[in-house]
C-alpha cells in the first residue's frame, strides 16, 4: 500500500517536476554560456565591445541572476515540491497552477535579463532586474511556495525533520527577504550608503538563506534515505538549523569593512560570520559522519556521489569564508576576485552539484526513464574538474590580487598583468562547464521531453504486429 | 516546529531582527545627517558664511550616474576609500582620506561596489585627467593604458576619418599601422565623463580630515609627517632620522588635535588644520612664540586653559580656551596632552624639542590646589615667569 501511494506521488509530482526541471536546465545553459562569455572579455576586452548590449557588466550581472532565479529558482521549486510531497505522503494539487505560475515566472526572468542588457538595470546586488517584473516574481513565487506548503500542511506525519525545516524555512525566507529589501531600496528609499548595507544584505542572503537552505535540506533528506541509516548525531541538526537561521542574516554584512558605513555594521557582521563555524561544523559532521560509514555506497551511487561533493565543497569552502571574514585576511582579499571564488563556490561547488544528484536521483523515479550511466559519470567528472579548476583560479588568483593592490608602490595595470592567467583559467573552466553542463540538459530533455515520433514507432509496430 | 504558522512567524522574526539593527537602526543614526561645513565652531554649529560639503552634483553628472549605472561599471569598480585599518586605500593614493556616509548623502545612486578589477573612481575627479583622456579611455581603453582589460564603449562615440569640431583625435599609438581616427562624444558619453569628473571627495569633514601619505612629499625628510607611516620601518627611520618614538607622540598628538568627538582635544574646530587661528580671537600655532617657547607655560595652558587678552608674536587677541585638565567633557591625560603638544611643536613650520608625559604630570601636580575650570591669564602667567 505505501508502495502504490509513493507511486501516486510520483505521478503527481511528474508534470510539475519535469517542467521546473526542465526550465532550470535551459537556464544553466544560457548562465553557462555568459559566464563565458564574460569570462572571455576578461582576456579579450576587445570581444562583442561594439554591441552595447554586451558590455562585461551587463553579461556578469544578468549571469549571476540567470543562474540564482533562473536555474536556482526553477531547480529549488522541482526538488522542493517532490521532497516535500514524499515526506508529507501527500500528493501534489494544483499542478496547473504551479506550471502557470513557473511560465511566469521564466517569462519574468527572461524580461528582467532582457532589460538588464538594455541597460534597465537597478544598482542592487542581485535585484538588479528591472522594476517592473518583480511583481510578476513576487506573485508567481508566492502562487508556487503556497502550493508547497499546502503539501506541507495536509502531511500525514506531524513530526517534522531536518529536511523540511530547511526547505519550508527558504520558501518563506526568500518572500520576506524580497520585501524588506524593495521596501528600503525602492519605497522608503534608504539615504545614501544605507542603500548599501541593504543591498549587500540582500544579495548574500539570497545565497545564504534561500540556495543554501535548499541544498542542505536535500542533503539531509538523500543521505539517509540512500544509504538506509539515520543521520549521525541527528540532535545536533536543529542547533545547526536555527544557528543558521540566526546568525546568517547578521553575518552577511562583514563585506562592508571599512566601509563609508557605521562601523558597528562590518563589525556586527564579522563576529557573526565567525560564529558560522558552528552551522558548518554541525551540517559537515552530520553529514560526513554519516556518508563516511559506507563509502563504497557513495561511491558507486553517482546521485549521492554528486551529493557528498556538494557538502564536501560546503564544508572546506564555507571554513575558507569564515576566515577571509577576519578583518586582517579581509583586508587583503575584500576587493578582490575572491569575491567570484564565494560566489561560485557556493552556488556551482555546493548548491548546483546537490541539485544535480537530486534530479538525477528524482527523475527515474518520476518519470520511470533513467538517463545513461556513461553520460552521467562524464557530467560528474567534467562538473568536478571544472568547479575544481574554476576555485582554484579564484583562490589563489584572488590571493595574489589582493596582495598586490596592497603594495601602494606598484601600478594598477601591473596588479591586473599578474590576475591575467588565472582569467585565463577561468575561461577553460567555464568552457569545460559549459560542455558538462550541455551534455546533463541534453539527456534531461530526453528523458522528459516525449520524443514526438515515439507514437508514430508505436502506429508502425502496431501495424507491422 | 510542527505547527508552520509558528515556524513561519519564527523564521520571519530571524530576518526581521536582522533588518531592524541594519536597516531601521542604521536609519536612525544617519537620521538628519546633512552637508556641513569642514570645520565645526566650538559648540559644534556650522560657521557662519561657511562652505558645506558633500555638494550636490550637476545635472548632468547625475544622468551620468545612471548612464554609469546602466552599463553596469560598478561591477569592476568601486566608489569607497576604506579606513586606514581596513586597507592600504589612502597610501595607495585611491584618496586623501577615508569615505564617510555623508560624501554619498546626496547621491541617488549609491555605487559603492564590492570589486576592484580596475581602480576605485571615489577620486577619480581628482586625479588630473582632462577630459579628453577620459573620453578617450572610454572609447578604447587600450590606446591609454597598454594591457587594459577594461571594456571599450565604442558605441557611445560618433567615429570618423576626419576632423570636426569637438572631435578628439584618438589614434592609437602603439600601432603605427592604425589609421587616423577622430571620435566625436554622443550626449551620453559626455554625461558619463561629468559624473566621473564630479566624484571627489576633496574636503575635510569634522568626523574625517585628509590622511598625509608617505609619496606626497617623498623627497622632503624634513616633513615629519612623512615618517608616521614608517614608523614600523627601521630603515626608513635611519634615512628620516626621526625616531620611532617621536613618530608616534605626533601621529597621536594629531589623531587628538584633529579629533572632535569626544576622547579628542577639538583643537582642530578653533586652531584650524594648518595652525594658524582666526585674526583677533585666536592665536596661530604655526611659529608662535608661546608653542616654541616656554614648555612649562605651554603646559599650564593646555590643562587650565586660557582667557582674556594675550599677545603672541606681537598681535593681540581676546579669547577664551577652555582647559582639557578639568573633568568636565573630555579630560586628556598626562601622555595624550604630552602628545599633542609634541605634535603642534613640530607640525607646520615649527620643530622645535618633545614633551614628555612625566613633564606634565610635574607641571600638573605643582598646581594641584588650583580649581581645574579657573583658567590662567596672561599677566598670572608672565608673573610666575618673570618670578622663576
Amino acid at each position: 500500500m505505501n508502495k502504490t501511494s509513493e507511486q501516486q506521488i510520483d505521478q503527481s509530482a511528474k508534470f510539475a517536476f519535469s517542467f521546473f526541471v526542465a526550465s532550470a536546465g535551459l537556464w544553466l545553459l544560457a548562465a553557462a554560456l555568459l559566464a563565458y562569455i564574460a569570462a572571455a572579455k576578461l582576456t579579450d576586452p576587445l570581444l562583442l565591445s561594439s554591441w552595447e548590449y554586451f558590455t562585461y557588466g551587463k553579461i556578469k550581472i544578468s549571469q549571476a541572476n540567470a543562474f540564482v532565479y533562473g536555474w536556482g529558482g526553477n531547480s529549488i521549486f522541482a526538488v522542493s515540491l517532490w521532497i516535500i510531497a514524499r515526506l508529507s505522503q501527500s500528493p501534489i494539487r494544483g499542478t496547473v497552477f504551479l506550471i502557470f505560475a513557473g511560465a511566469i515566472w521564466n517569462l519574468a526572468i527572461t524580461s528582467g535579463l532582457l532589460g538588464i542588457l538594455d541597460g534597465h538595470m537597478l544598482g542592487h546586488e542581485l535585484l538588479e532586474m528591472p522594476k517592473e517584473v518583480w511583481p510578476a516574481l513576487f506573485i508567481s513565487y508566492i502562487i508556487i511556495a503556497f502550493l508547497i506548503l499546502v503539501v506541507f500542511r495536509s502531511r500525514r506525519q506531524k513530526v517534522t525533520i531536518a529536511p523540511q525545516w530547511f526547505i519550508i524555512a527558504a520558501l518563506i525566507w526568500f518572500p520576506c527577504l524580497f520585501l524588506f529589501a524593495w521596501n528600503g531600496l525602492e519605497i522608503n528609499v534608504g539615504r545614501g550608503t544605507l542603500q548599501s548595507i541593504l543591498s549587500m544584505w540582500f544579495g548574500q542572503n539570497i545565497i545564504w538563506l534561500w540556495l543554501t537552505p535548499v541544498a542542505l535540506g536535500c542533503a539531509y533528506y538523500i543521505i539517509p534515505s540512500v544509504l538506509n541509516r539515520p543521520i549521525d548525531k541527528y540532535y545536533l541538526a536543529i542547533f545547526g538549523f536555527w544557528c543558521i537561521a540566526g546568525l546568517a542574516p547578521w553575518s552577511v554584512v562583514h563585506h562592508l569593512e571599512g566601509g563609508p558605513v557605521p562601523m558597528w555594521v562590518p563589525a556586527v557582521g564579522t563576529v557573526m560570520s565567525i560564529a558560522m563555524v558552528f552551522p558548518i561544523a554541525v551540517a559537515s559532521t552530520n553529514f560526513h559522519a554519516t556518508a563516511f560509514k559506507d563509502v563504497s555506497r557513495v561511491w558507486n551511487y553517482l546521485p549521492l556521489r554528486f551529493v557528498i561533493f556538494g557538502t564536501l565543497s560546503y564544508t572546506i569552502s564555507s571554513y575558507i569564508g569564515v576566515i577571509f571574514s577576519i578583518p586582517a585576511v579581509a583586508k587583503l582579499t575584500q576587493f578582490s576576485i575572491i569575491n567570484e571564488f564565494h560566489f561560485n563556490q557556493r552556488v556551482y561547488g555546493f548548491f548546483s552539484m546537490i541539485i544535480f544528484g537530486l534530479v538525477y536521483h528524482i527523475l527515474p523515479q518520476v518519470t520511470g526513464k533513467e538517463i545513461g550511466t556513461a553520460a552521467k559519470n562524464f557530467h560528474f567528472w567534467t562538473s568536478a574538474l571544472g568547479v575544481f579548476a574554476l576555485l582554484l583560479a579564484y583562490l589563489i588568483g584572488g590571493l595574489t590580487h589582493g596582495v598586490l593592490a596592497q603594495q601602494p608602490t606598484l601600478a594598477w595595470i601591473t596588479v591586473i598583468d599578474s590576475v591575467k592567467p588565472y582569467f585565463l583559467i577561468t575561461e577553460f573552466a567555464f568552457i569545460i562547464l559549459g560542455f558538462s553542463q550541455l551534455v546533463f540538459v541534453l539527456n534531461l530533455w530526453k528523458v522528459i521531453v516525449p520524443n514526438p515520433f515515439s507514437c508514430c514507432e508505436k502506429n508502425v509496430e502496431q501495424k507491422t504486429a | 516546529m510542527n505547527n508552520i504558522f509558528k515556524f513561519a512567524i519564527y523564521i520571519f522574526l530571524t530576518l526581521a531582527f536582522a533588518w531592524l539593527a541594519f536597516f531601521v537602526g542604521a536609519k536612525n543614526q544617519y537620521g538628519d545627517l546633512e552637508p556641513t561645513s569642514e570645520y565645526l565652531e566650538e559648540n559644534k554649529s556650522v560657521p557662519k558664511d561657511a562652505d558645506l560639503f558633500p555638494k550636490s552634483m550637476s545635472g548632468n553628472a547625475q544622468l551620468g550616474a545612471k548612464e554609469y549605472l546602466s552599463l553596469g561599471c560598478v561591477t569592476c569598480h568601486t566608489q569607497q576609500v576604506r579606513t586606514i585599518d581596513a586597507g592600504f586605500d589612502v597610501e595607495r593614493g585611491w584618496g586623501q582620506r577615508p569615505s564617510v556616509p555623508r560624501d554619498y548623502i546626496l547621491q541617488k545612486e549609491v555605487l559603492l561596489g564590492h570589486n576592484r578589477v580596475g581602480p576605485d573612481l571615489a577620486n577619480i575627479g581628482l586625479r588630473g585627467y582632462t577630459r579628453e583622456w577620459l573620453h578617450k579611455h572610454l572609447f578604447n581603453p587600450q590606446i591609454l593604458v597598454e594591457g587594459s582589460i577594461c571594456q571599450p564603449s565604442p558605441f557611445l562615440y560618433d567615429v570618423a576619418n576626419e576632423y570636426s569640431t569637438g572631435a578628439i583625435n584618438a589614434d592609437n599609438e602603439a600601432d603605427d599601422n592604425a589609421s587616423t581616427i577622430f571620435i566625436k562624444p554622443t550626449l551620453r558619453a559626455n554625461r558619463i565623463v561629468s559624473y566621473l569628473e564630479s566624484l571627489k571627495q576633496d574636503y575635510e569633514l569634522p568626523e574625517m580630515s585628509f590622511i598625509e601619505t608617505q609619496d606626497e612629499d617623498a623627497e622632503d625628510v624634513e616633513d615629519v609627517e612623512d615618517v608616521i607611516l614608517a614608523e614600523e620601518s627601521t630603515t626608513k627611520e635611519a634615512q628620516s632620522g626621526v625616531p620611532t618614538w617621536l613618530a608616534d607622540q605626533i601621529a597621536s598628538g594629531k589623531e587628538i588635535y584633529s579629533k572632535i568627538t569626544p576622547g579628542g582635544g577639538m583643537c582642530v574646530g578653533c586652531h584650524l588644520p594648518n595652525g594658524l587661528g582666526q585674526p583677533g580671537a585666536i592665536p596661530p600655532l604655526d611659529g608662535s612664540d608661546w608653542v616654541l617657547g616656554d614648555k612649562e607655560r605651554l603646559i599650564k595652558i593646555s590643562i587650565h586653559g586660557l582667557m582674556g587678552e594675550v599677545v603672541v608674536n606681537g598681535k593681540k587677541y581676546v579669547g577664551a580656551m577652555q582647559g582639557f585638565g578639568q573633568t568636565l567633557g573630555s579630560p586628556l591625560n598626562d601622555q595624550q596632552i604630552a602628545d599633542v603638544l609634541t605634535y603642534i611643536r613640530n607640525e607646520w613650520g615649527n620643530s622645535v624639542s618633545a614633551i614628555s608625559p612625566e613633564e606634565v604630570k610635574a607641571v600638573r601636580d605643582s598646581h594641584k590646589n588650583r580649581e581645574l575650570t579657573s583658567m590662567w591669564t596672561e599677566a598670572e602667567l608672565q608673573k610666575q615667569n618673570s618670578s622663576d
